[in-house]
């Protein structure tokens, strides 16, 4: 394997390259702010507005709702269709991959309209936003589970843990998802990406999200939305970089049933 | 080779012994009604929260203004400009699948079975779910502060090496600009779905097949390609699906110039000079059509490539 | 139907009972306070100053001002009242600042309510509704915005702009299919190329001129682009473009500069909402954008306030302020689209667009 390992440099080499440059560029803009100089008085601006952190809290939370809500309902999904329906797949796979054509405009005010009224009157609670979330991240959840449960035999391993005696949520809890954890863990960290920066359906169910808030300064401002862009992805990545950490600290005891898993 | 074919084999029924009568016992099928059953928290959820709500999508598309009913809007559909509109954007999406495909697939690999370090891979998955997502105008502005006219990249050639490119006839603002923008969250996306697919495959594999003497290139074309084919058509979908629907970044590069449906249903609901929010409803109802023709090829696929891995 | 004899009989009440609108002023206020609420849609901080202008609000008359989409379109704002109608919740919007075309398509579709107020004598006939559903509230000039760091020889008129030094240097900060400025501007370079309000033809041929000389880069013009020396040279209205000029406070300098021909000014309307959560502070709001002191804070948004006519004549302008604005010279030559005329342009542009300027994809 060592030989072909200079191909795969090359091409990380390559990917760096062209996923830093603009990042780079937009943080030497950002640094713009003093006329002349190189400085980091637009972060400063950005730090000293308690609409930042605030914002950021808010939509940090509304996500961990979202991935929460939106697992629970599509990994049994998913495993129920491989295990039991086949037929089904084309389906889902239509509704999980609606959402990419509804323009999130239409569905902002459709969940208004349709939930404005008693006994459904939802609108002025957070769980509208957050099932509104859940829509939006369907067919990154389903198509990172889905790549998972195709990787691994699951027919094979269901009957065999079953021979062994074992039962659903044993099944479930021991078998499936330990080796699911490369596709939970995408699904996690696209939806995470996607709620943090998800702009329309936050201003118009007006909630104090993050992606509003970006958009407000970035309308008049200059060097302040650079700053924040960067502020954003550096604060992202770092909360998906824990969830990465603190979920692989309890990997090491999973069991080695598992299809190629690390 | 026999875990294989059950991985692709899709249908529990070819395991039930033959019947002479040529159809399912009763049993099976009602047992397989009641699966269906087990569908239904997510059946009720897409109800109530996604065909509910945007069931003014097809409603509004047969009426007017004053709401009545009308097939107006599906003529217009068909007026020159728009059909060019939908073209364009499937073709941007397309081209955009393909090379953030192609080039998530290598960066994927790299990291996963291409004897990298593995902190590296972590890296890689991490920053591949931020960017995913960077999108909209702070991507545009990145690009725009790298290969812009004043762009970094653009101005340090021009600098230290005395190469204009926009004297070359490069233009940032142009088709192949904006696809090279998209691809900015069009590869992680690749890469973090994969990445599974990759993880499934077995090292032994590889080390079997060169054991027996296989060049790379058979490897690939024998083993390695027909167990990711499904995969890789499942994450080509989305990565079309993805830029389909995408508008932000493009409204933000290229404006008015490269007529994306998307920009054009915003035009409708939400714009200040056209605003017939009905048309709107109908090209967005367009885009679902194409995305169920999509869909459907999507299916076929995976069917016959199913067939060829056995 | 009902809807519609509600709608006429408040109206005439409102009507009959406007002359004493003024003297409820404190029964108003009093309502209006006990509604502890107002809310208020797309209405960015540094638009015409309307940041001060809330906090004076709230500040006046202790209302909490809830703040829906700010980078929202008028389009926009119709269609959340719309959505909202059944929702007496944080998202339902109470007033309304849209553009001058949409005020009669709010009327027809009875999203709004009249309301007459008390210095409405003294608002121009011509940008007023009969009957009080909306009325004009600021206007200003389309203007060119330009980043003298990069640009030093700034561009005075529209004929300037196809020099062959401007290569590369000129975007719309909008497209002219969407935004109510871009297709504005359309029509600006119209009248400067020979054409006239009824006729934007000259003005799509302009850009088409543009484009294909390479001074016409398809970017949206934003503060950033601007800045950045991405796009030096914009159109913007006079009181966006100088509200930027003070915010970047000379990092980059930017220029102000009204066009020697070609001058379009466009009026925005106030109205209230025929749902509104908070219909009393709605009109207490009204009260106090119409009111000297409101109308003196659009003035220090560089917006030119509606009733700027009666505030000269009774002299209760600060001197100071005056000569904060462009000579008034530069306006003398100004043209307002009529709304008729604003509706036939927009389509016109919407539709010609693409033809001239050309949506065909370029090949790198």
């Amino acid at each position: 394997m060592k030989r072909r390992a200079w191909l795969s440099w090359l091409w990380f080499a390559i990917g760096i390259v062209y996923f830093f440059l603009p990042l780079a560029a937009t943080f030497l803009f950002s640094l713009k702010g003093k006329k002349g100089v190189l400085s980091f008085v637009a972060y400063e601006h950005v730090f000293a507005d308690p609409q930042f952190l605030k914002t950021f809290g808010f939509s940090l939370e509304m996500a961990v709702f979202t991935v929460a809500a939106g697992l629970l309902l599509i990994v049994p999904t998913a495993i129920w269709i491989h295990l039991k329906v086949p037929k089904a797949k084309p389906l889902i796979e239509f509704f999980t991959l609606l959402p990419f054509v509804i323009p999130p405009i239409i569905l902002a005010f459709g969940l208004i309209r349709s939930f404005s009224k008693p006994p459904l009157a939802l609108v002025s609670s957070p769980v509208l936003l957050v099932v509104g979330y859940v829509i939006i991240s369907f067919p990154y959840i389903y198509r990172s589970v889905d790549a998972g449960l195709r990787a691994m035999d699951l027919r094979g391993l269901s009957e065999a843990a079953q021979s062994l005696g074992s039962g659903w949520t044993r099944l479930i809890f021991s078998v499936v998802l330990p080796n699911l954890r490369t596709a939970l863990l995408s699904a996690v960290f696209l939806t995470f990406a996607i709620v943090i920066g998800e702009l329309t359906l936050a201003v118009l169910l007006a909630w104090p999200a993050f992606g509003p808030y970006m958009a407000l300064m970035g309308r008049n401002l200059a060097y302040e939305p650079a700053a924040l862009a960067i502020l954003s992805f550096a604060m992202t990545w770092g909360a998906i970089g824990l969830i990465q950490l603190v979920t692989k600290s309890g990997k090491d005891k999973s069991s080695g049933i598992g299809v190629g898993a690390h | 080779m026999t875990a294989l074919d059950e991985r692709n084999d899709p249908d529990p029924a070819d395991k039930s012994p033959p019947d002479p009568m040529g159809h399912v016992p009763r049993a099976a099928r009602r047992k397989e009604g009641l699966a269906w059953l087990g569908l239904l928290p997510f059946f009720v959820f897409v109800f109530l929260f996604m065909l509910l709500p945007v069931a003014s999508i097809f409603t509004g598309s047969f009426q007017d203004a004053s709401g009545a009913f009308t097939l107006k809007n599906f003529e217009h559909l068909f007026r020159p400009n728009i059909l060019n509109s939908y073209l364009v954007t499937i073709r941007v999406s397309a081209t955009t699948a393909v090379l953030g495909g192609a080039l998530g697939f290598l960066i994927a690999y790299a990291i996963s079975l291409g004897g990298l370090p593995r902190p590296l891979r972590s890296f890689m998955s991490t920053f591949a779910g931020v960017a995913s997502n960077f999108a909209g105008v702070p991507l545009a502005f990145a690009f725009i502060a790298t290969l812009g006219r004043m762009g970094l990249v653009t101005v340090l050639l021009r600098s230290f090496f005395g190469i204009d490119l926009y004297d070359k006839g490069f233009n940032l603002y142009s088709f192949w600009g904006l696809v090279f923008t998209y691809t900015y969250f069009q590869i992680p996306l690749m890469i973090l779905i994969i990445l599974p697919a990759l993880d499934g495959m077995k090292k032994e594999w590889r080390e079997a097949s060169e054991n027996l003497g296989a060049s790379s290139l058979q490897y690939w074309l024998h083993v390695g390609i027909p167990v990711l084919l499904p995969s890789l058509l499942a994450a080509l979908i989305l990565l079309f699906g993805n830029a389909f629907g995408a508008y932000a970044t493009a409204y933000a590069l290229t404006g008015g110039l490269i007529n994306l449906v998307p920009i054009l249903i915003g035009a409708q609901i939400r714009g200040n000079v056209l605003h017939d929010a009905n048309l709107g409803y109908t090209l967005a109802l367009g885009m679902v059509i194409i995305m169920t023709f999509s869909i459907a090829l999507y299916s076929w696929l995976q069917r016959i490539s199913s067939r060829w891995v056995k | 139907m009902r809807r519609v004899t509600v709608v006429a009989l408040s109206a005439a009440l409102l009507v009959a009972l406007a002359p004493v609108a003024f003297a409820q002023s404190k029964q108003l206020v009093d309502a209006a306070k006990k509604e502890g609420q107002l809310t208020v849609i797309a209405l960015p901080h540094n638009w015409v100053n309307y940041g001060e202008m809330i906090q004076a609000f709230s500040a006046k008359y202790g209302i909490r001002v809830n703040e829906l989409n700010p980078d929202g379109s008028s389009a926009e704002e119709l269609e959340a009242i719309k959505a909202n109608k059944d929702n007496k919740g944080p998202q339902a919007p109470d007033v309304i600042d849209v553009g001058l075309k949409f005020g009669p398509e709010a009327v027809a579709s009875g999203l709004i309510v009249p309301y007459k107020v008390s210095t409405w004598a003294s608002i121009p006939d011509n940008v007023k509704e009969k009957s009080g559903y909306w009325y004009g509230d600021y206007y200003g000039a389309l203007a060119f915005e330009v980043n003298t760091d990069i640009v030093k020889n700034p561009p005075k008129d529209w004929s300037d702009l196809l020099k062959p030094e401007y290569k590369g240097k000129f975007a719309l900060a909008g497209d002219p299919r969407i935004s109510n400025q871009a297709f504005l501007t359309v029509v600006a370079a119209s009248l400067a190329n020979g054409g006239s309000l009824e006729n934007v033809g000259p003005g799509l041929q302009f850009f088409a001129k543009l484009n294909k000389s390479g001074n016409l880069i398809p970017l949206i013009a934003v503060t950033g682009t601007v800045a950045s020396g991405e796009t030096p040279i914009t159109v913007e209205w006079d009181y966006n473009a100088l509200a930027n000029r003070d915010t970047l406070a000379g990092n980059p300098n930017i220029q102000v500069i009204i066009p020697q021909t070609g001058v379009v000014a466009g009026v925005y309307i106030q109205a209230i909402s025929a749902y509104a959560p908070h219909p009393s502070a709605a009109k207490l709001w009204m009260e106090f954008l119409y009111s000297d002191e409101g109308q003196l804070i659009w003035l220090k948004g560089y917006g030119h306030p509606v009733r700027y006519a009666d505030l000269a004549k009774r002299g209760v302008i600060p001197a100071a302020l005056a000569a904060k604005l462009p000579p008034a010279a530069s306006y003398a030559k100004v043209l307002f689209p009529s709304l008729e005329q604003q509706t036939a342009e927009g389509k016109a542009i919407a539709e010609g667009w693409d033809r001239t300027v050309g949506a065909d994809i370029q090949k790198k």
